[in-house]
């Protein structure tokens, strides 16, 4: 209105449904944000239920190995949870791993129970793209779990080194500990599980006998040749 | 500083995740008092209980409603709130006057030392020491408990 009238007769239809069409993609986007955080709101109360699930049924079995094969699956639910909870904190398209890598090592220590073991953390800041998190953060989850429960045994005391350094186009994470070594044991479903990751992850995975105790070195391109949002081929 | 156990309040819409986590309640040492699964419910037995701790998910049976619920528990039933919540960029700055909150997916050890921690923090008016990982305060009680940060560290 307060335009001149030469420019506004023509101007003014075309802001008009200009401005019409801009609120009607906010109202567009808005949704679909609206969307995104149910969807993300609904994942993580869905893996909190899995979780609370697995622990519910544990409290009620009393077999021994049936307990523990229950403890190892919900640490691997929890490992995955947690990758979860520290998603779409920062840049929806990378995850920090060293954040994470503090999280799960005060859950795993906690679930050991040991206060005789030491686990010591070098963590260099490390993003790695989101849809590597689930898979890295198994890895993490076995060959730290494998040093707490297999390196020690009662009254063993020792210590753990989780280390993390940024290589520029490869990370590199290093779990290393001085207990007794591999000593002829047999692969498990763990190593299993390592193995099919790593080769998902285009990691290299070398696991080696120190004396005393185990090296695992595994070294993760930081950027994934599939396109970001996959998380399978 | 009575021993009797702290009394807590369950506010979580999840059956499931509501009994689990009054199982990890009473291993902490604390008394599970009852549980409420919608915002009426949940102001209700807050002050017909008066429990000394809320845990309280955004999310109840009617709705977001947990945020309302919180302040109305912490203003007329005097209980400290304690959110657990996979919704934590939903609370308002001043944590409707909640104590702080546990995001979820939590682990059993993430809210263990966090029911610990807070134990401590209810009984003798200052943390022992910075809020343990997965626990996240609110800046009134991060001002209210901080007393014990200087010392420990």
């Amino acid at each position: 209105m307060t335009q001149p009238p030469d420019e506004g007769s023509a101007g003014a239809g075309a802001d008009a449904s200009d401005r019409a069409s801009d609120r009607a993609l906010e109202a567009a986007l808005a949704d679909k944000t609206a969307l995104l955080h149910e969807v993300d709101h609904r994942v993580k109360n869905n893996l909190q239920l899995i979780a609370s699930l697995i622990l519910l049924q544990s409290r009620r079995t009393a077999d021994e190995t049936a307990r523990m094969a229950l403890k190892t699956v919900l640490e691997r639910v929890t490992a995955v949870a947690t990758v979860h909870r520290r998603l779409f904190q920062g840049d929806p398209l990378r995850f920090d791993v060293a954040d994470f890598v503090r999280d799960l090592a005060g859950d795993l220590a906690a679930a050991a129970g040991r206060d005789d073991l030491t686990i010591a953390l070098e963590l260099d800041p490390v993003a790695i793209p989101a849809s590597a998190a689930a898979p890295f953060a198994l890895v993490v989850n076995e060959l730290l779990g494998n040093s707490l429960k297999h390196a020690f045994p009662a009254g063993r005391s020792g210590r753990i080194r989780v280390a993390l350094s940024n290589g520029g186009e490869r990370c590199r994470l290093t779990i290393s500990d001085d207990g007794i070594g591999r000593q002829g044991q047999p692969a498990g479903f763990g190593s299993t599980i390592v193995q099919l990751l790593c080769q998902q992850l285009h990691a290299e995975l070398e696991i080696s006998d120190a004396q005393p105790g185990v090296l695992a070195v595994v070294t993760v391109p930081m950027s994934l040749p599939a396109t970001p949002l996959r998380t399978t081929p | 500083m009575t021993a009797h156990p702290l009394d807590v309040l369950i506010v979580e819409d999840e059956a499931l995740l509501a009994e689990e986590l009054s199982f990890l309640v009473r291993e902490a040492g604390l008394r599970d008092v009852g549980h409420a699964m919608s915002s009426a419910e949940a102001v209700d037995l807050a002050c017909k209980l008066t429990p000394d701790l809320a845990l309280v998910d955004v999310h109840l049976k009617d709705g977001p409603t947990g945020i309302d619920a919180a302040r109305l528990i912490v203003e007329d039933c005097g209980a400290v709130v304690l959110f657990m919540t996979a919704n934590v960029k939903r609370l308002p700055d001043d944590f409707a006057g909640a104590c702080g909150v546990i995001g979820k997916p939590y682990s059993e050890h993430a809210v263990k030392t966090a029911l610990a921690y807070l134990e401590i923090c209810l009984r003798e008016g200052h943390a022992p020491g910075p809020p343990p990982l997965g626990l996240a305060l609110a800046p009134r009680f991060r001002e209210l408990w901080g007393g014990g940060l200087a010392e420990t560290g």
